[in-house]
């Protein structure tokens, strides 16, 4: 009968959709219906093999629990569950096994039902919500974003760790809203996130907000504080919000404000011309001193080349320069440039210019540092004149050394052989005749001295006293000085000399200077022709020049012309030629500040042109 | 001392100061015969003078006493001629100069190698004419 009974159970059970066997208080199994035998690898149940076999070799073959809680599951008189895991090939499947007691009508314990389901499904999903979890816990501690929420109803406060560290507090602390509110800095950040909260609380007006707290242990930290209400059939019932730590950056931010700060208020007092351009020379930055200079704003000046704002040939010099140092990206440094403005005013600079460099490299501008010398290069021309002048000075002096020393010379050599003579000499009519010789070396030497006297003279009156003079009077006071020579020469004048004309110079010089030329003319006429000087005299931009030619017999300027000026250099074979008048009136027409110069051709006359200087 | 007495057929004496003229003739006097000796008051005139000699077909001085600074032409405007006149007999040319400055002995140094005639260098005063003044030969030999 029990058989009997049994089969359409067995038929019953095996066909059920759900994974079900009947285990009897032994832990045999009785029955079990395909889906459940399949879980464990068998097709259908087959008393043969199946029947009456413990339910602990089926579950064998499967993992993450023990036998010993299987054990208890089984004998429990209430319902029990498991999870256990199977591995198959490259996967792994999940069961849960429910265990509850088998009852007879009369309540009496026959067994246990044990049902199966596959939640791999779900332990899947589980799995993938605990990673984003902990993913999301792990993003917040990294960016230090903490969140907080309010629950209105119950007024209760909760802070994430994350939040609870920025606050400093320890892990299990309870903040109440007013704490909440307290930890801001007390005025503009405790008023405004106060605001804020119960603004959000009245209407939901969402808020994040740059704000200062006093942390529990003292500090003070910049955070970010975001707000934002949840509503529930319309009504406000919760708030919640993010909480960001973001005190370094602030901190970062106000140091680069500060550095930035710094680099202009530097980079705009430099007493020097600074500016920025891009690659195609246009300028991106420039400082006070180059607006200034350019007498423009900052804001006219950037994307101008320097062919806008400076002289095309120095703009082009400029744009060479930028080209050679992006191009070679070698700095330029401390070179001397010359800028024309526009209106052709010309500054010298110190000019480098230093390239700038990409992530990658490559020159995308310069950097541009001029400094005015225009003051230190006038000072180092004023030096060089000084230099040349005291060059020519120099020169001069050797060249007077040499004649003194070359005439006094002469002179003593000449006293010391005739004493020798002297000495030696026995005969008494020789013996005066190198007396008088010694008399006349004697004499020779006493004139000497007195013409370089008169060069010296000229040459130590460093207090010159110019004065305007009138150039046609100083003429005429020579003819009347030289009036019986000119007769006797039957000398003719064409002056041309205009009446109200004057030099600056001294006056005995002036008379020196045309005495001199005048006599100088007369000596050298031709022999047989009356001498005929021509005077003239023309004012120009910072001299007068006065000029006097004459008819006479030239002079061979190829041969003497670098003597002409030299003293003791006489040229033609005239008694009177001492070969100091040229030399004196150079040396005086020097010591104004003029010059003097002559042209002239053999047997056709010479001219000299005196340059006043009327400037100094 | 009479013995030994060179024989020189002509001197030049070329200086614009008749003192040193003077001396060096008066120096001679004990140290040659020689029937001629000119003086010449600057270059230009002892130049013509040295024309004039060989137009006639006369001998070249033997030796030159030469002053450097002088009107019209100076010693060394003469020496420039003089180098470049068609003369096969080496003469003696003795440069006096009271000049101490470097350059003038340079010059003449500069003279003394491209000439092919002997140059002396001396400085004024001169107290004495020496042998080599007037005779190279017997030195170099």
């Amino acid at each position: 009968m029990k058989t009997i009974e049994t089969v359409p159970y067995h038929y019953l059970l095996k066909q059920l959709p759900k994974a079900t066997a009947l285990v009897d208080t032994n832990y045999s199994l009785i029955e079990a219906s395909n889906s459940w035998l399949n879980i464990f690898d068998l097709e259908h149940f087959e008393p043969k093999n199946t029947h009456n076999r413990s339910v602990f070799d089926f579950y064998d073959s499967h993992k993450e629990f023990s036998s010993k809680t299987l054990k208890e599951c089984l004998s429990k008189k209430h319902k029990q569950v498991i999870r256990h895991k199977r591995n198959e090939k490259e996967n792994e499947r999940w069961f849960e096994s429910t265990f509850a007691p088998w009852f007879d009508e009369k309540e009496n314990v026959l067994g246990t039902i044990v049902q199966i389901e596959d939640i791999t499904k779900e332990i899947e999903k589980e799995l993938e919500l605990e990673r984003i979890k902990t993913l999301l816990q792990a993003k917040s501690e990294v960016a230090k974003v903490g969140s907080w929420e309010y629950d209105i109803s119950t007024e209760n406060l909760t802070w994430c760790k994350v939040t609870k560290e920025i606050h400093q507090v320890s892990p299990n602390f309870k903040p109440k809203i007013n704490q909440g509110i307290e930890f801001y800095k007390q005025g503009y950040s405790r008023n405004k996130i106060s605001m804020l909260f119960h603004k959000a609380l009245e209407d939901g007006t969402p808020y994040k907000e740059r704000l200062i707290i006093i942390t529990n242990k003292g500090e003070e930290k910049w955070v970010t504080a975001g707000g934002k209400a949840i509503r529930k059939n319309g009504k406000i019932v919760k708030l919640f919000g993010t909480f960001q730590d973001i005190n370094d950056q602030v901190l970062a931010e106000i140091k680069t404000k500060e550095s930035e700060q710094l680099l202009t208020t530097l980079i705009d007092n430099l007493p020097i011309n600074v500016f920025i351009k891009d690659k195609e020379s246009r300028k991106i930055l420039v400082n006070k001193t180059e607006c200034e200079y350019l007498g423009a704003n900052s804001k006219d000046l950037i994307g101008k080349t320097d062919f806008d704002l400076y002289d095309d040939r120095v703009a082009q010099i400029s744009r060479d320069e930028d080209l050679e140092v992006m191009r070679t990206l070698k700095p330029m440094i401390g070179r001397e440039t010359i800028n024309v403005r526009k209106d052709g005013s010309a500054t010298n600079f110190l000019t480098s210019k230093i390239p700038l460099l990409d992530i990658k490299g490559k020159a995308y501008g310069l950097i541009g540092m001029s400094m005015d010398i225009t003051h230190i290069k006038q000072k180092e021309d004023q030096l060089q004149d000084l230099i040349n002048v005291t060059a020519i000075q120099n020169k001069k002096l050797i060249n007077f050394a040499h004649i003194v020393s070359h005439n006094l010379r002469s002179h003593t050599a000449n006293f010391s052989m005739l004493l020798e003579f002297l000495i030696k000499e026995k005969e008494e009519k020789e013996k005066k005749r190198i007396m008088k010789m010694l008399s006349h070396a004697s004499d020779n030497l006493l004139d000497t001295l007195e013409n370089l006297n008169e060069v010296v003279d000229i040459s130590t009156n460093v207090n010159l006293d110019k004065k305007s003079l009138n150039l046609n009077e100083n003429i005429l006071k020579v003819q009347q000085n030289l009036a019986g020579f000119l007769v006797k020469n039957k000398v003719e004048f064409i002056n041309s000399v205009p009446n109200n004309l004057s030099v600056m110079s001294v006056p005995a010089y002036l008379e020196s200077i045309v005495l001199n030329l005048v006599t100088n003319a007369v000596k050298y006429c031709k022999p047989k022709e009356n001498p005929t000087i021509t005077l003239s005299a023309q004012k120009q931009e910072k001299s007068v020049v006065f000029s006097i030619s004459d008819n006479g017999m030239g002079i061979d300027l190829n041969r003497y012309g670098g003597k002409i000026f030299g003293m003791y250099k006489t040229f033609h074979n005239n008694k009177d030629a001492r070969g100091l008048g040229l030399y004196i009136i150079k040396n005086q027409v020097e010591a104004m500040g003029g010059n003097i110069t002559v042209s002239s051709e053999v047997d056709k006359g010479t001219t000299f042109n005196v340059y006043f200087n009327e400037e100094d | 001392m009479f013995i030994l007495m060179k024989k020189i057929n002509s001197i030049f004496i070329i200086d614009d100061d008749p003192i040193t003229i003077f001396g060096i003739k008066k120096m001679l006097k004990t140290t040659v015969i020689c029937k001629d000796i000119k003086a010449f008051e600057n270059g230009k005139t002892a130049l013509e003078g040295l024309t004039k000699r060989i137009e006639k077909g006369a001998s070249v001085p033997e030796v030159i006493f030469l002053d450097i600074n002088m009107p019209i032409m100076d010693g060394w405007e003469f020496l420039e001629e003089f180098v470049g006149m068609d003369i096969k007999e080496k003469i003696i040319i003795n440069v006096i100069t009271s000049s101490i400055d470097p350059l003038d002995y340079q010059r003449w140094n500069d003279f003394r190698l491209k000439c092919l005639h002997y140059l002396n260098f001396k400085n004024k005063p001169i107290y004495k004419i020496e042998a080599t003044d007037l005779n190279r030969v017997n030195i170099a030999s």
